[in-house]
């Protein structure tokens, strides 16, 4: 290493740090000692170095950087940990929902479907209807409502088996076949009118949640008084406008 | 892992020197303090993600190095000029002598190297920082750093010497 070289390498010499640990660098501060032209250099070089440090170290920060850094900061978590919270929450509120909404609607569901069938037939018996068969003869209207495979073997309790018929339909429930049988209780009928008392018979098992054996339901839907039942494998809807009491006459 | 370290305590210990390195870069104290700013809002946000704690200075350095390029690559894009119109009524400093600088001294010189020199030149002289650790927060060879810290120090001198002479900068010698 000569001269030149050990002042290439020592430009990057700073005294009081580390580098004279740099093996490169010692070796041309070993020379520096044994050569005192290189001496002299190397003592301007470190007063220019330590004047450089100095220099750029008079650098100082504005006051209030530091504050202002760490209270931005914590603005930030605020805003984080506020939205963290909002997203938690909506995240549970969706869990919830996603949870329990397949046990509501089926709730609902099973709630809905038999009151939806009740209010369907109430709605048949009040809104109209063209009955398929018009006869005062229950065994013709068992035999029609047979030769179409609607529900026939209904039983009637004794007060409405002695109500006059007037005659039948066929009704559609979810593909199911309900066969509405229709009477004449003797009250006076509106103009045009030929019955005022129905019955809907259905297979139990395509109505969820059907009434248990055993109970009677009397519900009003709109002027339409109804009572349900359930014996053996048949649901029954029996209707008419007037009063529980007034229906009670017929069971 | 650097999760445990306090925020706090990270700032009272980086931000005068995390600030310099800015300020040596942007040479505008608005800009400094914004990438300082923005160098620990990173840490706030990545900073867990340090495995070796020990890394943490290295880690700030480089990423307010990074800010700094990301910055004027868009100040590049889109330049923001500002017109100093009070810079004729500036009193006129008198030249320092060869071995007392002042920060604005340093820093003009600082300016007028070439941009690859100005970064490693002040890492060397604000934080003392070691050549390994001068490659890691640049990104470049050890080699480099060595071959960039020594054309731009003797370039430096030499226009510091200038300056206290009333010479003329002569052009860069790479």
């Amino acid at each position: 290493m000569n001269r030149d070289e050990a002042k290439t390498i020592l430009l990057l010499y700073r005294p009081g740090t580390a580098d004279a640990g740099d093996p490169e660098i010692a070796r041309a501060l070993e020379l520096a000692r044994q050569d005192p032209e290189l001496t002299r250099w190397l003592a301007e070089h470190c007063a220019r170095q330590e004047a450089l440090r100095a220099g750029f170290r008079q650098i100082t920060a504005p006051a209030g950087l530091k504050e202002q850094i760490i209270s931005e900061q914590a603005a930030q978590e605020r805003t984080i940990s506020w939205r963290q919270s909002a997203v938690l929450v909506a995240a549970a509120i969706v869990a919830a929902l996603v949870v329990l909404a397949p046990l509501w609607f089926q709730h609902r569901g099973n709630e809905d479907t038999f009151a939806i069938y009740r209010s369907r037939m109430a709605g048949v018996a009040l809104r109209g209807y063209i009955m398929d068969l018009a006869t005062n003869n229950p065994a013709q209207v068992r035999a029609y409502l047979a030769q179409n495979h609607a529900p026939v073997d209904y039983v009637l309790p004794t007060p409405l088996g002695k109500t006059a018929v007037t005659g039948c339909a066929i009704e559609d429930w979810q593909g199911a076949k309900v066969s509405m049988i229709c009477f004449r209780t003797g009250r006076p009928l509106p103009p045009g009118e030929q019955s005022d008392l129905w019955l809907f018979v259905i297979d139990r098992s395509t109505v969820k949640n059907a009434p248990p054996m055993g109970s009677r339901q009397f519900v009003q839907v709109n002027k339409l008084m109804t009572v349900t039942w359930t014996q053996g494998d048949t649901l029954y809807v029996l209707g008419m406008e007037g009063d529980e009491q007034t229906l009670q006459q017929y069971l | 892992m650097a999760e445990g370290i306090d925020f706090e305590s990270l700032v009272a210990s980086y931000y005068e020197p995390l600030y310099q390195f800015a300020y040596s870069l942007a040479r505008d104290e608005a800009d400094a303090c914004d990438l300082t700013q923005e160098t620990f809002c990173i840490w706030a946000a990545k900073g867990h993600q340090l495995r070796d704690a020990t890394k943490v200075k290295t880690w700030l350095f480089t990423t307010l190095h990074r800010e700094f390029l990301g910055a004027r690559r868009r100040q590049t894009r889109f330049p923001h000029i500002e017109l100093e119109f009070a810079a004729a009524e500036l009193p006129v400093v008198p030249p320092p002598t060869a071995h007392r600088f002042d920060a604005g001294q340093a820093l003009e010189a600082l300016a007028r190297l070439d941009e690859i020199y100005q970064a490693p030149v002040a890492l060397f002289y604000l934080q003392d920082c070691s050549y390994n650790e001068i490659a890691e927060i640049l990104d470049v060879p050890l080699g480099t750093v060595k071959s960039r810290l020594t054309r731009g120090l003797g370039r430096l001198h030499q226009l510091l010497t200038d300056t206290t002479t009333g010479a003329q900068p002569q052009p860069p010698n790479l």
